[in-house]
């Protein structure tokens, strides 16, 4: 079968018609819009769907095994990383470890993420960061957007600072968008409006190394 | 874009403290989490269309909010911030799967997770998008995947053949990604 368009669609319609999984190869970006209505419309033929006993299950144990007393907080599980790292794990191992009980839960704004037993990571050649724009890099669990500033940088945590949410760089304003709410920051971590009463994202570490590599503290 | 109606410090977060969301009782937080994330593996099987995906993506959301819950908030604020969670998830998934940045996806996420309750979704929503296209878009859309129809069928049904079918069955996709059901 070519490798057309619609010959890409009809694999992916086929499988989801077949209750398997979504698997998109090179290319089928390019109908994004098609495959995730393809999603939506096998969707709505299978019906009202509720998670199978099995899952509930396997649910109700991991969330059973997260902490009761030790409540984890935001900013602590973005020092474990926990933000992306989270679909790895199979507890709240992390977590308990993170939090001693009776800490209180809100911690000062912009503390800088410093994970335990950290190590630096190379995430690439200064030469492949931009003058005012941001990248984003991952250093085990830690992600960051990293912003050049001559030949030095500065980094901050990916998550927003209110939900969980994964930031993305905005080029046009250069700010860091928050897909969940409307809410921005600045390449440093501080929100963009005055009005919303949101603390600086976390404070990454970030160096570069006297052969010139960016590397970023991470797990 | 999408924008989730709740602001930082309101409902998700009432205690104020813009950290962690309460959860009502230490004994019934599981129950209670699970019969809420019933409603966000609902939300996210109307988005993915398939079982194994849409279980993976929910035990994310669980692992990732559920140790940011504590005891003491109304079930409004979980769902909220397990919804948030979902969203944040599922952008995740289709930024890695399609190989697109989250910036690049941006626009996509808006169509593909819109605001409105979960039991809304699917069916009914499908029947709108449907509604709003033309007669043989409608029609492919419908014999493919509400009555089930292979290919073939459907083109023996139109009267058409295989090849033409399927370059129609991409176009009636794309021009449905285009309705804007909640309008």
């Amino acid at each position: 079968m070519r490798n057309t368009p619609e010959n890409r669609i009809e694999r992916i319609v086929t499988d989801l018609l077949h209750g398997r999984r979504l698997r998109l190869r090179a290319g089928d970006a390019e109908e994004k819009e098609a495959i995730t209505a393809a999603a939506q419309f096998a969707a709505a033929s299978q019906g009202p769907q509720r998670m199978s006993p099995a899952f509930r299950r396997r649910l109700a144990q991991i969330l059973e095994s997260t902490p009761k007393e030790a409540w984890l907080t935001r900013r602590a599980a973005l020092v474990a990383g926990l933000g992306l790292a989270a679909g790895a794990l199979t507890g709240g191992i992390v977590g308990r470890a993170l939090e001693p009980a009776g800490r209180p839960a809100l911690r000062a704004a912009s503390s800088p993420v410093l994970p335990r037993n950290g190590r630096w990571t190379d995430v690439g050649a200064l030469a492949d960061f931009s003058e005012g724009q941001g990248k984003l890099v991952t250093a085990g669990a830690v992600g960051a957007f990293v912003f050049r500033q001559g030949e030095g940088v500065t980094a901050v945590s990916n998550m927003c600072s209110h939900l969980p949410c994964e930031l993305w760089w905005d080029r046009g304003p250069k700010v860091l968008q928050c897909p969940c709410h409307p809410v921005s920051f600045f390449p440093d971590g501080k929100p963009t409006s005055p009005t919303y009463p949101l603390p600086s994202l976390n404070e990454v570490q970030a160096r570069v190394s006297p052969e010139g590599r960016v590397e970023v503290l991470g797990t | 874009m999408t924008v989730d109606p709740q602001r930082p410090g309101e409902s998700v977060a009432p205690s104020g403290s813009g950290e962690v969301v309460d959860l009502p009782s230490a004994t019934r937080a599981t129950d209670i989490a699970l019969d809420e994330l019933e409603l966000v593996y609902a939300f996210i099987y109307a988005r993915v269309g398939n079982r194994s995906d849409a279980e993976d993506l929910t035990q994310q959301v669980a692992l990732k909010a559920f140790p940011r819950l504590r005891q003491g908030a109304p079930a409004s604020a979980i769902r909220g911030y397990l919804f948030a969670t979902a969203r944040s998830v599922l952008g995740a998934f289709w930024s890695t799967r399609l190989g697109l940045s989250t910036a690049e996806l941006h626009e996509d996420l808006a169509l593909a997770v819109p605001q409105g309750a979960p039991s809304e979704e699917s069916a009914e929503r499908a029947q709108r998008i449907l509604a709003e296209l033309s007669d043989n878009y409608r029609r492919v859309l419908e014999l493919r995947f509400l009555h089930g129809y292979s290919l073939k069928e459907v083109a023996a049904e139109m009267r058409s053949t295989v090849g033409a079918i399927k370059v129609m069955q991409l176009r009636a996709l794309r021009a449905a990604a285009k309705v804007n059901p909640d309008a």
